[in-house]
């Protein structure tokens, strides 16, 4: 598959399957973070089908050459800050209530792929109930640089922060993760 | 970190990211009709900007008058002055138009820098240093007030380079959007410090430091507040 700054390059010429292939590439990565962000699986593709609606709206800011994924994240970011001040209805009000179902489709539970790997889903449905109560700055903090394996000026840049800032809310919320996860029966409280 | 965050962190991570949806009926409609895009050049945008808005300010310079007292100052001060002001008006904008190769996104944390910078140091630099000639005017504090008409001037030279700026970000700026937007008013505001310099003969410290070197910090402040609404508005919700 192309890299995604050709994809995009080819994209803004007009080329709709260019787009196509774009979104194979990022969505599933961003929807991973859209639902570890959302907490819900039906929000989180709200989000991703909105962000990738501003992408084609802004499409002509990209600069040619430049690798579009991190812009693509920030835009899902400030879709998920945007929506998360307008209604606190998913994060806040329900908050929890979706994370067996969150967890299911990341561990692919949910869906036809059983040819995949599968990560343990009573482990993995602690560590998502555990985040969901990190507060939304530390959670993404965690969530972009411990589990999407992005660097701290990365996530930085994405959550248009500085990296100063981006280390503290990743560090306070690594500890936070340490005592809920460390406390008795953390695992099986969210199953 | 416990075993148990550790081991919980590592299983989310390891987890294959879940399946996405197809495209939205919307998403489709709009593919249906794609059309090519022009995309964003940031330095040639840069050097539009520049030129558009020295162009302005000759014209605005042109349209008023330059200052009498100009020949009776010190070439070195009036130089020196002058410089700065320009550089306080470039790098600004590079700063907001330009980001480092391979990213699509300002520098905003720069960005923040060179406009709360630029918006102290005109301050400062119009009180230690404002030579005066024979011909200068005097103000002082008792008619300190009086003086707004400079604020007003410095802030129409900066209304050029912002518009332009915000036009050519629109959607560029998922994030830090205000401080690129401030960036970009300091910008406008060292410009209009520069016609200032070229124009106005009022050569007392309270008129320099406070009213010329205010127009950076306020065209910042105006700018931060209004520009992002032009920028943004492709990246909200539809």
């Amino acid at each position: 598959m192309a890299e995604p700054k050709e994809l995009m390059a080819r994209y803004c010429d007009g080329d709709a399957h260019a787009f196509r292939e774009l979104y194979a590439a990022v969505a599933p990565r961003l929807l991973g973070y859209l639902m570890k962000m959302a907490r819900s699986r039906a929000l989180a593709e709200d989000l991703l089908q909105q962000t990738f609606l501003k992408v084609h709206n802004a499409r002509a800011a990209y600069i040619r050459g430049a690798d579009p994924v991190p812009w693509i994240y920030s835009i899902a970011h400030r879709t998920f800050i945007d929506e998360a001040r307008r209604s606190k209805r998913a994060i806040v009000q329900s908050a929890g209530d979706d994370v067996p179902e969150v967890a299911a489709a990341i561990t692919g539970e949910s869906v036809d792929r059983a040819d995949e790997p599968r990560a343990d889903p009573e482990l993995t449905a602690a560590a998502l109930a555990a985040l969901g109560e990190l507060p939304d700055a530390q959670r993404e903090a965690v969530v972009l640089t411990k589990l999407d394996g992005k660097s701290v000026a990365e996530a930085a840049a994405i959550a248009g922060t500085t990296v100063g800032a981006m280390k503290v809310r990743a560090h306070r919320g690594y500890e936070a993760l340490r005592k809920a996860l460390g406390r008795p029966g953390a695992k099986g409280a969210a199953a | 970190m416990s075993d148990d965050a550790a081991r919980g962190l590592d299983a989310l991570a390891a987890a294959p990211p879940p399946l996405a949806p197809g495209l939205s009926a919307l998403l489709e409609a709009e593919l249906g009709k794609l059309a090519p895009v022009a995309t964003r050049r940031p330095l040639r945008q840069l050097a539009i900007l520049v030129g558009v808005s020295l162009v302005y300010g000759a014209a605005l310079l042109g349209m008023l008058t330059m200052r009498q007292d100009l020949a009776e100052l010190p070439m070195a001060w009036l130089a020196a002055a002058g410089v700065a002001w320009l550089f306080g008006f470039l790098l600004p904008a590079y700063l907001a138009l330009v980001p480092q190769p391979g990213t699509l996104t300002p520098r905003w944390p720069w960005a923040a820098a060179a406009a709360v910078g630029s918006s102290v140091a005109f301050v400062v630099l119009g009180r230690l240093a404002h030579p005066t000639g024979a011909s200068s005017l005097t103000y002082g504090w008792e008619r300190f007030p009086h003086g707004h008409s400079c604020l007003e001037l410095g802030l129409a030279t900066a209304v050029v380079p912002v518009v332009a700026g915000a036009l050519f970000l629109r959607g560029a700026l998922p994030v830090g959007s205000r401080w690129i937007a401030a960036c970009l008013g300091a910008a406008g505001g060292c410009l209009g410090g520069l016609v200032l310099h070229l124009h106005c003969r009022i050569t007392d410290w309270p008129h320099v430091a406070l009213i010329h070197g205010s127009v950076v910090g306020v065209s910042a402040a105006l700018a931060a507040a209004l520009a992002p609404r032009a920028t943004d508005r492709v990246l909200e919700r539809q």
